[in-house]
């Protein structure tokens, strides 16, 4: 006769496990601290390193291209005029960013003509990087308005004005009003030359920015180069670089045609920043690394915990096998004790770092006396404020991580119990 | 005649070998045993006579190398381990020279422990126990844990979770060898009177020369062996 099916008795081994870990409270106690301080430390820092990385990168995609670029696939390399988008897609871009699924995430956008050149005056000649920009949309993509020290920045009614970094400016020994010349192969791709007017000088904090950039009104560039309303890209700032990916594949839906026809591409910042995605990837990496050493010694704690635990009671794991309980059972009341520590001690650690990372919401954390107010990489200026962000998947990552990693460290002592030689288990001595 | 069905148990060739390093040791030898339901059996012997090995092979704790056991007719030799934690909790109560009760839970919960995995509603496990409790002179202990009851009382309670499930069987391994002569006499008498008036079937395994005269059988082992096996009226 085959016996009845066993039931899963989970109020009793849900009774047992959490009695024991108050019956062992005091050790229950340190390693649940342990382990909210862990999680504590990983949301906090976390939301720092988000917020850190979230400031980079739209620092660094707004000196560039923006979070997405739409523009010429050999145009990435070749920096070149002839290389520049049909007027057709630019148009199709700007359709697409004002749709609703993706125009809520949009910041700012901007149609540019950037081309390479040669500035030059009565005191030398300099290679420079001319980005011919309709002043309106460019002042919200760039804020290279905000970093204006002398004069103002472009307006739309200008025609040959020039707005140029402090650093060129010094090298060309120009003044506000003073009149300069820009040279740069043309659409017809002949050599021509614009004469400007300095009306505003800026300093960004990034000395290669400082010592090539001109801005010029979109018009005069048209003008200039004979390239009418094209533009050689299209970029975009989200409110949120996780949007990055929605908003990129909703382009490259709307431009599949162009995209075919190797008329368009649209870039991810990853692409098109690459150096700005390692420096981020590198120091999520050194994050994840200190954390992962840190949680494997929290890890071992919450082993050691459960296992001694384990050992201490092994006759009665021994009496509870006699009394009916399968061995699996009893391996699960082990299992539920760590998991228990764990995740109620992990949402108590992440509730205390979501409380810190709130606190530091408004204001950030300043850390300019560890990396002082003037420090950039990769076309990026690194503001010395830190605020924390939030970010609902990250949250979810971490207590998933915490919850795996207390069912891995309790797996062992569950096994541990749940093998015993039950007639054995009797014979151990208190 | 005794058949198959009617008793508690029966073994028929059972062996039990352990294997110590390069040494086998044979602990049960060739035992073929039948014990009808309402026994109040003693396997009695000197330590290391292979009593407990043979109640724990009864209960379903430890396997046998050869030999059939039959536990309320059920072939117990070739279960699986949840066929063995089934048998267990469903047809064997153990009560053990320790107590061994489950400090986390009260004494009431103790006893209740078995029935709570048998999935017997809460009202009839608290009405068997409670009469229990009443019957054996602890009602007002219920809530207590083991730490706050004395070694009498914890045996007590032990044997009322052993007996309220209602099994097939009681197995004891000296259940009297950590009291002192008036707490092992009252137990004594707790069980004799569970075994008189309510018919549960006790085997007990102890070398008690008290508990020996209270039994109504005394199965002698010498070696893993039966050596004697005595019926007293």
């Amino acid at each position: 006769m085959l016996p009845r099916s066993q039931p899963t008795h989970v109020g009793v081994i849900l009774i047992l496990a959490l009695r024991n870990l108050r019956r062992q409270l005091r050790r229950s106690i340190l390693t649940a601290s342990a382990m909210v301080i862990g999680g504590w430390l990983l949301l906090f820092s976390f939301s720092l390193g988000d917020g850190m990385h979230e400031t980079w990168i739209d620092s660094g995609v707004r000196m560039s291209g923006g979070h997405v670029t739409v523009e010429r696939p050999e145009y990435r390399l070749s920096r070149k005029i002839e290389d520049r988008l049909p007027a057709d897609v630019r148009s199709a871009t700007e359709r697409a960013l004002e749709s609703p699924e993706i125009s809520a995430q949009v910041v700012a956008q901007s149609a540019r003509l950037t081309i390479t050149g040669l500035a030059s005056s009565p005191a030398g000649a300099r290679p420079a990087q001319v980005i011919a920009v309709d002043p309106l949309a460019e002042a919200p993509f760039s804020m290279f308005d905000d970093q204006v020290i002398e004069g103002r920045y472009l307006e739309p009614d200008d025609r040959l004005a020039a707005y140029v970094g402090i650093g060129l400016v010094e090298s060309l020994d120009l003044r506000l009003g003073s009149r300069f010349v820009v040279q740069a192969q043309d659409a017809a791709q002949d050599i021509s030359g614009q004469l400007l007017r300095v009306v505003g000088i800026f300093q960004s904090g990034m000395p290669e920015a400082d010592q090539s950039v001109i801005h010029i009104p979109f018009q005069t560039g048209g003008d200039w180069l004979g390239s009418d309303r094209d533009v050689t890209n299209v970029g975009v700032v989200l409110a949120d670089s996780a949007m990055v990916a929605a908003v990129a594949t909703h382009l490259e839906r709307v431009l599949a045609e162009p995209i075919a026809r190797g008329d368009a591409s649209v870039l991810k910042w990853r692409e098109s920043n690459p150096a700005l995605y390692a420096a981020v990837a590198i120091d999520d990496f050194g994050n994840y690394l200190i954390y992962g050493i840190l949680f494997t010694i929290i890890g071992f704690g919450i082993v050691n915990t459960v296992l001694m635990s384990v050992l201490h009671r092994h006759r009665e794991f021994g009496v509870l096998q006699a009394l009916g309980l399968t061995p699996g059972q009893t391996g699960v009341i082990v299992l539920v004790e760590g998991l228990t520590l764990t995740a109620v001690s992990g949402v108590i650690g992440v509730s205390l770092g979501l409380l810190t990372t709130w606190y530091f919401f408004g204001d950030g954390i300043d850390f300019s006396t560890l990396i002082g107010e003037d420090m950039t990489f990769s076309g990026v200026v690194i503001d010395p404020v830190v605020v924390p962000m939030f970010r609902v998947s990250r949250v979810i990552q971490i207590l998933a991580f915490i919850f795996v990693m207390g069912a891995a460290a309790s797996a062992y002592p569950a096994r541990r119990a749940a093998t015993i030689d039950t007639a054995e288990a009797m014979k151990f001595e208190r | 005649m005794t058949d198959t069905y009617s008793a508690a148990v029966r073994t028929n060739g059972l062996w039990k070998v352990f294997q110590q390093e390069a040494e086998e040791v044979t602990a049960v030898r060739d035992v073929s045993l039948t014990i009808d339901r309402g026994e109040f059996t003693a396997l009695a012997g000197p330590s290391g006579s292979g009593k407990t090995t043979l109640l724990n092979v009864i209960g379903g704790l430890t396997r046998p190398t050869r030999g059939d056991v039959l536990v309320a007719g059920r072939e117990v030799s070739a279960m699986s381990n949840q066929e063995l934690a089934r048998l267990r909790l469903d047809e064997v109560g153990f009560i053990f020279q320790a107590y061994n009760l489950l400090p986390v839970l009260t004494a009431m919960e103790n006893a209740e422990f078995p029935m709570l995995l048998q999935g017997i509603g809460a009202e009839e496990r608290q009405a068997r126990v409670r009469a229990l409790f009443e019957r054996t002179g602890m009602s007002g202990l219920e809530d207590r844990r083991p730490g706050k009851l004395s070694g009498g009382q914890q045996q007590r309670v032990a044997v009322i979770r052993a007996v309220a499930s209602k099994p097939a069987l009681v197995l004891a391994d000296e259940p009297t060898a950590n009291l002192d002569s008036a707490s092992s006499e009252a137990l004594l008498d707790m069980m004799s009177e569970l075994n008189r008036d309510l018919g549960v079937t006790f085997v007990f395994a102890t070398h008690d020369g008290h508990v020996m005269e209270r039994s109504r059988r005394v199965v002698q082992m010498v070696d893993g062996s039966i050596d004697a096996d005595e019926i007293r009226t």
